[in-house]
């Protein structure tokens, strides 16, 4: 029983770490350029099938990969800033909303009509290993994605926190306006905190890669874990966004492992739910951390 | 303005008499069926604009009422017998009153997490109804009994009724929007759309506004639900609480003018023919492509038009009476 629980949690805590590089970069666009953005999860999508071709027609290792699609998932993240997303920022909520919900609603219908909606899976030599301890088992692919999740968490953490830009960042997200006369240009700042949220998603795709299938719809599953996990974190905070993923993950799994198969969704609903009735500010504090 | 008015009453009686004689010229079963498709849509879309178009409350939600006015007339006329009639306003009575809690958690968010929070709601109804089998089918749902003609259980031997039904549910909706459009609640519902803060500021009681709102919403939209079920005589967790029902309902108010009286009846007649004309072109209706499209009107309304196509045809009017276009009472 108590090794059942063990393994739950162990699973919960690997599948953990890659909602938390979702959501936190839900919670850095939301923190610096105050905007949800609804196509997060298709992001993930592409960093998957930017993994799936490298890996089926060169060869290349999904996690190696990584090196291709955070940078292209970076530059398409400041040219979506930078030629959209700016157009619309103001005090209006609908355009903001819609213009990204139509990205994901056309990114989505796109590679439905590109990739058809079979599933794609690679296969690398250490997509069936696992470590064992006693009765335990680690799943390798799982768990090289875990840590290197974690150490881009970790990287991104930094910095926000030791370098200037990160640190405009921060201004910018706390108080925009004195940002600004601070000589920080919020458009650049922007730029590369949607890049970076973008990176982070295709760095995603790219470490589920070895154990999950590729498909049109597969960033709905991440998406909407990443936005219960922001709201559960506290909007904008990333330690708060990462705490929750962990958390998520964790709940989910016991759910599965104690509910059934099919009630994954239902843990992540009733986390919501009840993060709304009783503490809609979420577990963490207001600022940007 | 008194040329305008004038105008504009002319205008309605012509679309009215257009609509209700549309049925008896054009009867090929194919195109009343996009009519019907297009009244229906409209119909979800003036509801949803309501809430999401005067009180910019920007609900992704709204398959849930949907799926419940689907389910409460379904239940009730399969399980006791009772008319879908009946059924339809008991459906919109459970929406309405499904809608009180729902927005006393959704509520607690504002903006695009109160968009989240609604879509998490209508999802998890659905997986409700897909887990419950015992009062609710299941994931297989059910064919609703074909009973030939039964005007008085919501079930009709020509297309060209059911297209009467949906459209006096329109004109319903219509006549309601136009009701509260010109009451003290338009004004509170605007006010509260333009600035949440500032409306309460002047004492705008926006909470209860906002509920009052959406109960009248999610009892409209319900409506739709028996409707479309009865129509299609089938129903299901998957067909009842799509997302797509969501989608649609926001997508027609944005596109044809968020927060108007006709813009989701303008917005849906472009976007269903847009619809019906590239499937005829691309033969069967290729996976992806509708939505492709869809988004991509969107994206253009929201950079280059916000105020939607009402905004386009009302500065083409202002400039055809030679002034200078007046931004709409209703900017995004």
């Amino acid at each position: 029983m108590l090794e059942t629980v063990v393994q739950a949690v162990i699973n919960g805590l690997l599948i953990g770490g890659i909602y938390a590089l979702v959501s936190i970069g839900v919670t850095l666009i939301f923190g610096v350029v105050k905007i949800v953005n609804f196509a997060q999860g298709e992001f993930v999508m592409i960093g998957m099938y930017i993994s799936y071709f490298l890996a089926t027609y060169f060869g290349v290792d999904p996690i190696v990969s990584l090196v291709v699609s955070m940078p292209v998932l970076f530059v398409i993240g400041v040219l979506i800033q930078h030629f959209l997303i700016r157009r619309v920022l103001g005090p209006n909520d609908m355009p903001q909303i819609f213009l990204t919900f139509a990205l994901s609603l056309l990114l989505l219908n796109l590679a439905l009509l590109l990739f058809t909606a079979n599933y794609r899976t690679v296969h690398t030599s250490y997509s069936d290993e696992a470590f064992h301890f006693g009765g335990l088992y680690v799943p390798e692919a799982k768990l090289i994605a875990f840590v290197v999740a974690m150490c881009l968490s970790g990287a991104l953490w930094a910095f926000l926190h030791t370098t200037d830009l990160g640190k405009a960042m921060r201004a910018a997200a706390q108080n925009r306006d004195v940002a600004t006369l601070m000589g920080i240009n919020p458009n650049r700042v922007f730029c590369v905190a949607f890049g970076a949220a973008l990176a982070l998603a295709g760095a995603a795709g790219s470490l589920l890669m070895p154990f999950y299938s590729a498909y049109p719809f597969v960033g709905q599953v991440f998406v909407l874990m990443a936005f219960v996990a922001v709201v559960l974190g506290t909007l904008g905070n990333v330690l708060g966004a990462l705490v929750a993923s962990l958390m998520m993950g964790v709940a989910e799994s016991l759910g599965i492992q104690f509910v059934g198969a099919d009630s994954g969704l239902i843990v992540v609903f009733a986390m919501l739910l009840l993060t709304l009735a009783f503490r809609p500010q979420g577990l963490g504090g207001g600022r940007m951390r | 303005m008194a040329d305008l008015g004038k105008w504009k009453w002319l205008a309605l009686g012509a679309v009215a008499l257009a609509a209700l004689v549309l049925p008896q010229i054009v009867t090929s079963s194919f195109a009343v069926d996009i009519f019907i498709r297009i009244l229906l849509f409209s119909f979800i879309g003036v509801a949803w604009n309501l809430m999401g178009g005067y009180a910019k409350q920007l609900s992704l939600g709204h398959a849930a009422y949907f799926g419940l006015g689907a389910y409460t007339s379904t239940i009730m006329q399969i399980d006791f017998g009772i008319s879908p009639w009946i059924g339809m306003v008991t459906g919109g009575i459970v929406a309405a009153l499904a809608s009180l809690p729902i927005g006393w958690l959704c509520f607690r968010l504002r903006g695009p997490y109160f968009t989240i929070a609604t879509i998490a709601t209508a999802q998890a109804l659905m997986l409700i109804f897909l887990k419950f089998r015992d009062f609710a089918w299941g994931a297989e749902g059910t064919t609703i009994p074909n009973l030939g003609s039964a005007p008085l259980m919501l079930q009709f031997e020509t297309k060209a009724s059911y297209y009467y039904v949906v459209l006096g549910l329109l004109a319903l909706a219509l006549l309601i929007t136009w009701r509260i459009e010109r009451s003290w609640m338009g004004y509170y519902l605007v006010a509260i759309g333009e600035d949440e803060d500032a409306a309460e500021a002047v004492g705008v009681n926006a909470p209860r506004i906002k509920r009052d709102i959406y109960m009248i919403s999610a009892f409209l939209t319900a409506l739709a639900g028996t409707f479309y079920v009865q129509y299609i005589y089938f129903i299901d967790p998957a067909t009842a609480f799509s997302f797509n029902i969501s989608i649609e309902a926001a997508l027609v108010s944005i596109v044809g003018g968020i927060g108007t009286l006709w813009g989701p009846v303008i917005g849906t007649v472009v976007l269903e023919t847009t619809s019906t004309l590239l499937q005829s072109w691309l033969g069967s209706s290729t996976g992806g492509i509708q939505l492709t499209v869809y988004s991509l009107i969107l994206t253009a309304i929201i950079l280059w038009r916000p105020t939607g196509l009402m905004g386009l045809f009302n500065e083409a009017w202002q400039r055809h009476l030679g002034r200078k276009p007046a931004r709409m009472r209703t900017s995004p």
